[in-house]
């Protein structure tokens, strides 16, 4: 019996599996898509990197903060955007508008599970095709981001791994709007126009006024690239540090949560609809 | 002669039937606009309080005050939103070649540029225009600049060089896609590029760069150098009056060369499936 158990729960872990390998294999149809990315998101990079040498042109150091770290930043926070990569959303509002949202939801798979397949799919390709190279440009052209420590470097990652999840269920939860919401593309954009202005991914949110940076930090935003940068770059002591993990591994519960809570919701909908 | 006249009086009956059709799309969709209405402005008002706080910060950029960077900005958000209302198309390009979608323009009787560019008009584009109003209108109060007639009329003249420089590079980049045949939109990529070289001065680049944006790609004309010249912010050796008719004349080279690239492309096309 127990050895049954461990089958079926082998057999579905395969299933996913499969979606993961498949959706490998169709991201990498279209090869100029990757150089385009790849270079256009250079070029961003390095606009950004030169944007903060001519500020930083005559100041050593603003909020504590030297311009040797501010480069760090801007190419940790272009690696940071491709592993934040999702389209979930899209996923989502595109098979509700096609209607193929029911016959999804009555495969034997729990399609959320699939959902999440194909990003991490998505993501370990961009990691070959995005972030490598944009590691390679920004070590030649701006510099070698070193963390500012090993100590660092562990914690980043436990945070970025906590980022991930963030930014997964903010977009599952948006995606699951287009259930009530037939025109999704303006609200995918209020979403992504947020997250690029107050999470820190462009400007750090150390240069936003006190009060502003206060309320940001009860927002999820700052969690999914200012914590992680700040941490790379060594810019914590241990009292902010923990505050700032716990706030972040409190936002993935909440959004965990309200995600089961906007789960059955959406799936009580379809039931509706399709009855 | 005629028939010319003809031709011409046709394609305006055509395009205010484009128009009005543009219009009953806000109609289709109120949820749209009103989704519109809230993330454009929310994008633009918090992306010019970012720079608030960084000159707050830095103290100027590049010796930039913040009332010129208020002006920059807001014209640079203009032209984008002109350019989002006559030209989004652009960016969707790909998809046009990818789905067929010209098949449709080829067969009938009129210009496939014109087709192309007018069978859709982005009306939601306006959304972009609202907050670009107001922080340039702000700007001009904070550096005094006067709303006399001829002001007005360079004004005008540069924002409609600077939408035809944005237009034809959206056009130009999305024509490649009849060489690649790849859907992939660059359309947040371009924008972001846009973003960083429009709305903040471009001396503050290296002088490659700004060689390169100046002749090459020549997105320096779509805001910095008519602002410069307008503004007198900047030696950048030409009149203020001169700098923006020169915006208009780039701005025609530019729609010029998108044409040519574009009908160079067309004769590439193939059609969807077998």
């Amino acid at each position: 019996m127990k050895e049954c158990v461990k089958n079926q729960k082998n057999e579905k872990f395969n299933t996913y599996l499969q979606v993961y390998k498949m959706q490998i294999i169709r991201s990498l149809t279209y090869k100029f898509d990757v150089y385009g990315n790849i270079i256009m998101q250079s070029i961003i990079m390095l606009a950004s990197a030169f944007f903060w040498k001519a500020l930083y042109a005559g100041n050593d150091s603003v909020q504590g903060v030297g311009v040797s770290d501010m480069m760090v930043y801007t190419v940790v926070s272009s690696m940071i955007s491709v592993v934040l990569t999702t389209n979930v959303e899209r996923r989502i509002s595109n098979s509700v508008s096609k209607g193929t949202i029911a016959i999804d939801m009555m495969r034997p798979v729990d399609i959320y599970k699939v959902f999440f397949a194909e990003n991490l799919a998505g993501v370990t390709t961009l990691i070959f095709q995005n972030l490598l190279p944009i590691l390679l440009i920004g070590s030649i052209f701006i510099g070698v981001p070193v963390p500012a420590s090993k100590e660092a470097f562990l914690l980043f990652v436990l945070s970025l791994f906590m980022s991930f999840c963030i930014n997964w269920f903010i977009a599952v939860i948006f995606g699951m709007f287009s259930f009530k919401v037939i025109e999704m593309d303006a609200l995918i954009q209020v979403k992504k126009h947020l997250i690029r202005l107050l999470s820190g991914s462009i400007i750090p949110v150390w240069f936003f006024p006190e009060s502003i940076k206060n309320i940001l930090s009860f927002l999820p935003f700052v969690y999914l690239y200012q914590l992680p940068l700040d941490i790379y770059i060594g810019k914590y002591d241990s009292a902010s540090l923990t505050k700032g993990l716990i706030m972040q591994a409190l936002w993935v519960v909440v959004l965990y949560l309200m995600f089961r809570f906007f789960k059955k919701k959406a799936e009580d909908k379809v039931m509706i609809q399709g009855g | 002669m005629k028939n010319l006249f003809k031709e011409l009086l046709h394609y305006i009956d055509v395009t205010l039937v484009y128009i009005k059709m543009a219009f009953l799309s806000i109609i289709e969709y109120p949820s749209a606009i009103i989704g519109w209405l809230l993330s454009n402005p929310i994008q633009f008002i918090v992306g010019f309080a970012t720079i608030k706080f960084v000159v707050a910060e830095f103290g100027s950029i590049n010796g930039w005050s913040y009332g010129q960077l208020a002006f920059l900005y807001g014209l640079a958000v203009i032209s984008h939103a002109l350019s989002m209302i006559f030209f989004i198309q652009g960016w969707f390009l790909g998809f046009y070649v990818i789905e067929g979608e010209f098949d449709r323009f080829l067969t009938r009787p009129l210009g496939v540029v014109y087709q192309f560019l007018f069978n859709q008009i982005n009306i939601f584009g306006i959304t972009d225009l609202i907050p670009g109003i107001i922080v340039f209108v702000y700007g001009c109060v904070k550096v005094g600049f006067s709303p006399s007639p001829a002001n007005i009329g360079l004004i005008i003249v540069m924002l409609i060089g600077a939408t035809l420089i944005r237009g034809g590079i959206y056009v130009i980049l999305g024509s490649s896609a009849f060489w690649t045949r790849s859907a992939n939109d660059f359309g947040q990529y371009t924008q972001e590029i846009f973003d960083k070289t429009t709305m903040y001065p471009l001396s503050m680049y290296p002088e490659s760069l700004q060689f390169i944006l100046t002749y090459i790609i020549p997105i320096g004309w779509v805001s910095f150098y008519p602002v410069s010249g307008l503004l007198g912010v900047e030696e950048i050796g030409i009149g203020s009056a001169m700098s923006v008719w020169i915006t208009l004349l780039v701005g025609i080279v530019v729609m010029c060369v998108a044409g040519f690239v574009f009908s160079r492309g067309i004769k590439r096309y193939e059609s969807a499936g077998s």
